[in-house]
């Protein structure tokens, strides 16, 4: 650790050289005595040693997962074995963080053997992965003339918070279902509780099938056929191509949050979820359940981020583990990057199950801007021509589900309706 | 902000001291008053070093102007002051938007006052020490005072530069 001198000891040889100059050019004894003080100061600051290894630190941060709104605690403790008249602590924040309770600055003055707990809380801007930089330590001279500076690097330093999850009691539902045992009404008839067809009993059918009220109609036997309770693929394609609104409630946030609540929805089906991040970096999570599955989407939507490219990715590069042909993709977007609109209306020619749910970027963006007549005008133009782009696109074949990111998802959801399919596809 | 509130205190003082020997130098007192005060509520350490500077030449012309008997306790004030100025301005811009306890604040102050009266004791050396040169070199040649002077002063110049400009290394 190296000690350097300050700017201040500039100030104090200013004023020394004007008390000796002074004193020369009037020959009055005072101005020579005024120099003396200063001289010794600057002495004594200059010989005042930065202890080296005279403290112990560690830093404590309360949790490493949050979930957003949450707050997070560091406490940094301070053990000096040695005297340290003055102590500059300092904890750089990343941006969008700022604290909330507390200063991450602060000074300290310790004698031999004492320790402090200085603890701040910290309030950030939406999901993010929040990373603690190491902490700086200063060692002033007690008159500032001299400072010594290092680093404390702790390991754990790292926060991951999740976007916020509101409860979805009715998701899409799936027009197709895989082989497993879920809670979706398959198209596809076998075992099950929802009744589907009544046909002419054959050989082989359980008596319990029999429908009494048909065949007493009818005149012979005849037994209910059930829909098959299946699990679903799920794949969340999310548009990071571009983004609007402040931090923390801009389009890609609530877009994250919508996705988070839909895959924490589907996966509670024991449904099979999965993840595309459509932006500058094309990020993949291939369908999945269980809890391990939700800490990976979780961690994904974490880091979800505007990249900026001029690159077109291509969605039919994607390999059909990460993208099966029967899942049902739901498209999370602010519709403002014509290349994601492309991409979905592509994946909706090829077959798939695409219900493409537009963040509206309005709400966000005026978000950004000052009142006033002139801005609620265009507000109000943008809105209109967003609806218009909407119906649109709904005339070219796509399902469209328009969500402000402000109301529910439920309540955006529970306007558009997906009439129950009977019949078998396959 | 009770600390830059002392400062302007301090400041006031300063440029107030040499309005007690020539008080015709309202403006220039009032000028190292304004400058000072504003480095003082700013935390600038340069806006009150130059605001010292112009005390300092307020002092100065005070002492030319009016001419009173040589009085080292008024100029090791005024030192005191300059010293307590720059300390407080310099940590009050040290500690802005940063948490400080009352412990590091009664530090602070205890260190500053023990190099203050190292400061007042070193004053009090060297005017007893010039009493007695100036008895020793009582009938001596000027020339060679001046060459003598002239020496001392040159080496003082070149040890404080050493002394402020070499770097330490501790560890």
């Amino acid at each position: 650790m190296i000690s350097r001198p300050t700017g201040l000891n500039l100030s104090f040889l200013t004023l020394i050289g004007w008390a000796l100059f002074l004193g020369v050019l009037t020959g009055r004894a005072e101005l020579m005595v005024v120099a003396v003080p200063l001289v010794v100061a600057l002495a004594a600051g200059r010989r005042a040693k930065a202890p080296t290894a005279a403290w112990q630190i560690s830093r404590q941060v309360s949790a490493d997962r949050l979930v957003e709104g949450e707050r997070v605690s560091v406490t940094v403790t301070l053990r000096a074995t040695e005297p340290l008249a003055l102590v500059e602590l300092l904890q750089p924040l990343p941006p969008q963080v700022w604290p909330e309770r507390g200063r991450n600055h602060a000074f300290f003055s310790l004698g031999p053997g004492q320790e402090v707990r200085w603890t701040f809380e910290l309030a950030y801007a939406g999901r993010q992965r929040l990373r603690l930089a190491d902490l700086h330590l200063r060692l002033w001279e007690p008159l500032g003339l001299a400072a010594a500076e290092t680093r404390h690097h702790e390991a754990h330093s790292e926060v991951a918070v999740y976007p916020q999850v509101a409860p979805l009691r009715r998701p899409p539902r799936p027009l197709r279902t895989q082989t497993f045992v879920g809670n979706h009404v398959s198209p596809a008839q076998g075992e099950g509780l929802e009744p589907g067809d009544v046909r002419l009993f054959a050989p082989g059918d359980q008596v319990r099938h029999v429908n009494w009220r048909a065949t007493l109609r009818l005149g012979a036997l005849h037994v209910t056929r059930h829909h098959q309770e299946r699990n679903a693929d799920v794949v969340l394609l999310l548009d990071t191509l571009a983004d609007v609104g402040p931090a923390g409630a801009s389009t890609i946030d609530r877009a994250v949050r919508g996705a988070a609540s839909l895959a924490a929805a589907y996966l509670a089906r024991r449904d099979r979820v999965g993840l595309i991040e459509y932006g500058g970096i094309l990020r993949q999570v291939r369908p999945g359940a269980g809890r391990a599955q939700w800490e990976r989407l979780l961690d994904t939507l974490a880091r979800a981020s505007v990249v900026f490219t001029y690159v077109t990715r291509d969605l039919e590069m994607i390999p059909p583990r990460v993208l099966p042909p029967q899942a049902l993709v739901l498209a999370l977007s602010p519709l403002l990057d014509g290349r994601f609109v492309r991409a979905a209306a592509n994946l909706a020619a090829r077959g798939f199950d695409l219900v493409l749910i537009a963040v509206s970027p309005v709400a966000a963006g005026r978000a950004l801007v000052r009142g006033g007549p002139v801005a609620d005008v265009a507000a109000r133009l943008w809105a209109l021509e967003h609806r218009a782009y909407l119906d649109d696109l709904r005339r070219d074949g796509l399902t469209v589900v328009d969500w402000d990111g402000v109301e529910p998802l439920e309540a955006a959801l529970a306007r558009w309706h997906r009439p129950r399919l009977r019949r078998a596809h396959a | 902000m009770t600390l830059r509130l002392a400062a302007v205190a301090l400041m006031a003082i300063l440029a107030g001291l040499p309005l007690s020997i020539l008080p015709s130098l309202g403006a220039l007192a009032a000028l190292a008053l304004v400058v000072g005060g504003a480095g003082a509520i700013a935390a600038s350490v340069p806006l009150a070093t130059a605001g010292g500077a112009l005390a300092l030449i307020e002092y100065a012309l005070a002492l030319v102007v009016a001419g009173p008997d040589p009085d080292p306790v008024t100029g090791t004030a005024v030192a005191v002051g300059l010293v307590l100025l720059l300390a407080s301005i310099h940590f009050a811009s040290l500690t802005q938007g940063a948490a400080v306890g009352y412990p590091v604040i009664r530090s602070q102050a205890r260190h500053w006052l023990s190099i203050v009266a190292l400061g007042v004791v070193g004053a009090a050396v060297f005017t007893l020490g010039g009493e007695a040169l100036a008895l020793a070199l009582r009938g001596a040649a000027l020339p060679l005072v001046v060459a003598a002077s002239a020496v001392g002063a040159l080496m003082t110049v070149a040890g404080v530069i050493a002394l402020v400009t070499a770097p330490r290394r501790d560890a």
